[in-house]
Order: C-alpha cells, then sequence, then structure tokens
C-alpha cells in the first residue's frame, strides 16, 4: 500500500467530519491530512507558512479537493499545483457537491485527474471515499 | 403611431428599420444581467444547498448506529424519517438544478438518433432496479435534430415517470415509437401505469405539481416540467393523454432528422 498522506481540502466542518468517519471505516483515517482552504492547501504542499517545518520531498499520495473554498477556491489550487514544476504530477481528485458542467470542464481543463460528486445520501457517500481511497492508495502506482 | 416610438416593427415606406442602440442594448444588458443572476443561482444550489443535507442524512444514520439500541421504535422511526426527509430534499434540489440548466444550457444541434438514446435510458432504468419485471419496446429509425444532452434529459425523464408511474403493476411496459411528418418527428411514450385524472392535465407540466402521492411512484413534482422546457427549446411541443387507472401517452413533437424517404 502507498503509504503517503491524503490531503484534505475542505472548509465545511461536517463534511470534513463525515469524510473523516468514511476513511476511518477504510482504516485510513491515520493518514488523512486536513486543511480549510484553498491558501493554507498551497502553504501545505509547498512546506511554508505553517506548514513551514513539513518535508515537502513527501508529497501527498492523493489532493482530495472541494471546489468552494475560502481565500483561494478549489480551481486556483489546482491551477497553482499544474503550474509548478514539483507538484505538477500530484494525483488531484475534485470532491464536490456540483454536478453543473461549467465545473466540471473546468476542472478536468485545469488538470484535474477526476472528478466526483458528493452523493447527499451517507451510504453512498461512505461507498464513494472508501473507493477513492481503495483506488488511489491501494491500487494505483505513484510516480515516485 | 407616436413618433418618438421605437421602430422594433417592419420596415416602413421602403426604409430599412432603424435599431435604436440605446434601447436594444439596455434590453441585452437586461438579459446578461438575468442571465448572469440565474446562473449565480444554479452555482449556489449546485455547491451550498447539498452540502447540509448530507450533514442531516451522515449526523442521523451516525446516531442510528451509536444510539439506535438506546432509542424505543418510536424514537429510530423519527430518525428514519429525518434521513427520509433529507433524500427526498436532496432529490428536488437535484431536479431544480437539472430544471434550471434545461434552460439555459447552450443548444448543441446535431442528428440524433432517439431510438439508441431511449435504449440507453432504458438500461439505466433497468440496472438501477435489476429485479423489476420490465419491458421496453423502443422503436427503430426515431431522428430527430437537436442537442443529444438535453434529448436525453427528455427520454430519461418521460421514461423514468413512465416507470414509476408503473410501480402497482406486476410488470412495466412501455411503448416507445412515432413517425415522421413533413419536418417533425411525432414521437409517442405509451405506458400501462396508473394514468391520471384527465380533468387535472393543465397541472403535469407545471413545475411542483404533482398528481400522485410517493406512493403512487410520485417524485419531485419536475419531470414533466424539464420534459416541456427542452421540448420548447427544440421548437417542438409537448402533451399527454390519459385513463386513469389504465396508463398515460406522452406525445412529444421535435424536429425531424435524417433521410425523408427512408423514416418510419
Amino acid at each position: 500500500m502507498n503509504e503517503r498522506d491524503i490531503l484534505l481540502v475542505e472548509d465545511n466542518p461536517d463534511d470534513i467530519e463525515l469524510t473523516r468517519i468514511a476513511f476511518a471505516e477504510a482504516g485510513l483515517d491515520s493518514r488523512l491530512e486536513i486543511v480549510r482552504d484553498g491558501a493554507e492547501a498551497l502553504d501545505y504542499l509547498f512546506a511554508r507558512g505553517e506548514h513551514a517545518g513539513r518535508d515537502p520531498a513527501k508529497p501527498p499520495a492523493i489532493v482530495l479537493l472541494d471546489l468552494n473554498l475560502p481565500k483561494l477556491d478549489g480551481r486556483e489550487v489546482l491551477q497553482a499545483i499544474r503550474d509548478n514544476e514539483t507538484t505538477r504530477g500530484l494525483p488531484v481528485v475534485v470532491l464536490t457537491t456540483s454536478t453543473e458542467p461549467f465545473d466540471v470542464d473546468a476542472s478536468y481543463a485545469a488538470g484535474a485527474n477526476s472528478y466526483i460528486r458528493k452523493p447527499v445520501d451517507f451510504e453512498q457517500f461512505l461507498a464513494v471515499v472508501k473507493q477513492i481511497g481503495l483506488y488511489w492508495l491501494v491500487l494505483n502506482q505513484p510516480k515516485e | 403611431m407616436n413618433e418618438h416610438a421605437p421602430s422594433a416593427g417592419g420596415p416602413a415606406g421602403g426604409e430599412q428599420p432603424s435599431r435604436d442602440p440605446r434601447g436594444s442594448s439596455d434590453a441585452e444588458s437586461r438579459l446578461a444581467a438575468l442571465t448572469l443572476q440565474q446562473e449565480q443561482l444554479a452555482q449556489g444550489v449546485a455547491h451550498d444547498l447539498r452540502a447540509p443535507l448530507r450533514a442531516i442524512d451522515g449526523f442521523a444514520a451516525m446516531l442510528t448506529t451509536h444510539a439506535g439500541e438506546a432509542l424505543d421504535a418510536t424514537g429510530r422511526d423519527y430518525l428514519q424519517r429525518i434521513r427520509d426527509a433529507a433524500r427526498r430534499m436532496g432529490s428536488l434540489v437535484d431536479a431544480l438544478q437539472t430544471y434550471s440548466r434545461v434552460g439555459r444550457a447552450p443548444l448543441r444541434e446535431a442528428p440524433v438518433d432517439l431510438s439508441l438514446l431511449a435504449e440507453w435510458v432504458a438500461t439505466d432504468l433497468q440496472d438501477a432496479e435489476p429485479d423489476r419485471a420490465a419491458r421496453v419496446d423502443v422503436a427503430p429509425g426515431l431522428a430527430v435534430h437537436g442537442d443529444e444532452d438535453l434529448l436525453r434529459e427528455l427520454l430519461r425523464q418521460l421514461l423514468d415517470n413512465a416507470w414509476k408511474f408503473s410501480a402497482p403493476r406486476e410488470r412495466v411496459e412501455v411503448r416507445v415509437e412515432g413517425e415522421r411528418d413533413g419536418d417533425r418527428l411525432r414521437l409517442r411514450i405509451r405506458d400501462q401505469g396508473v394514468g391520471f385524472d384527465m380533468q387535472y392535465v393543465g397541472k403535469l407540466f407545471q413545475p411542483f405539481q404533482r398528481l400522485h402521492g410517493t406512493e403512487q411512484g410520485a417524485g419531485a413534482g419536475f419531470g414533466l416540467a424539464i420534459a416541456q422546457c427542452i421540448a420548447h427549446r427544440h421548437g417542438g411541443c409537448i402533451h399527454a393523454e390519459s385513463v386513469a387507472g389504465e396508463g398515460s401517452v406522452l406525445h412529444v413533437e421535435l424536429p425531424a432528422g435524417g433521410d425523408p424517404e427512408t423514416a418510419p
């Protein structure tokens, strides 16, 4: 199994807690790093600001990115990830509530690896989060 | 005619109609502002209305897991009602968003094989309910000219309705058929479901209107409003006829596509 962390970029405390519960059920909760806005997501990835002590040579296995975020929104975060040589290849899964075609199109145009809608139904939400964890942390072979 | 009235009518005295740039610009600005407002509203619905529902359903589920044993049957029933209501509200938000989207999505017109789309939609419905006995017959060669995504949504709504309102029947029986009439395709979707009383037919295509209870298969009350909006955007129309207790026929008129010589 991939030993790297999962970075969850999410500002809604309820969605954070539900995602934490879902990863706990999948046995992956200890791997979850949470940041609550777009600016903090970039601070984490580039090891600066309050994350200055982090080793930037250890990127997360995957970024789970909400779109509507404080400070910098998800599209801006995604653009910054793709514009930087060290983070260009990082898998980014947009995990959001919207199914609006303009959000889907804009996310793929900005370089998202996947676009997944968060279901309202809790059992479906659990299943979606577990499948994301299984695919990206167990099945997927990341670039070294 | 008032000589100061804007010349929005046809040509007069052999001259080309003059266009009032200021009036036209105002109208265009108002339209652009309304479109922007609708898009912002749709974005708000898409992003912000579902999150609290997910929390309501999710934490009610967790409460059932953690404290369900301590509750009596009434308490557990209340928790289930909270979850059911959150899901219904989720379906309503989905329907509202679809209704908004089909009204403002750009129309990308091309030849469309409606028979193939109907087969796909029927397969999706059966996949969602694999144990349900169903037969959906689709006539081949139903060719139209229109937007494939929107027309798939139209068929999805109409076939979903036919499927849902066949809930009391042992088997879902739906027939999709039609024929070309000049430059139009006259499409019919027949079911043998619960039907409806024709005295309420005027309400059928209005959003939020339901002629049946949820136990008979009613959803958010948007399906036919969505279908009508899509038909109108193609310059077509839709109407319904029914005998209560015996089934319904939805008639849809759309711009015909394909070769008129080989059309059904």
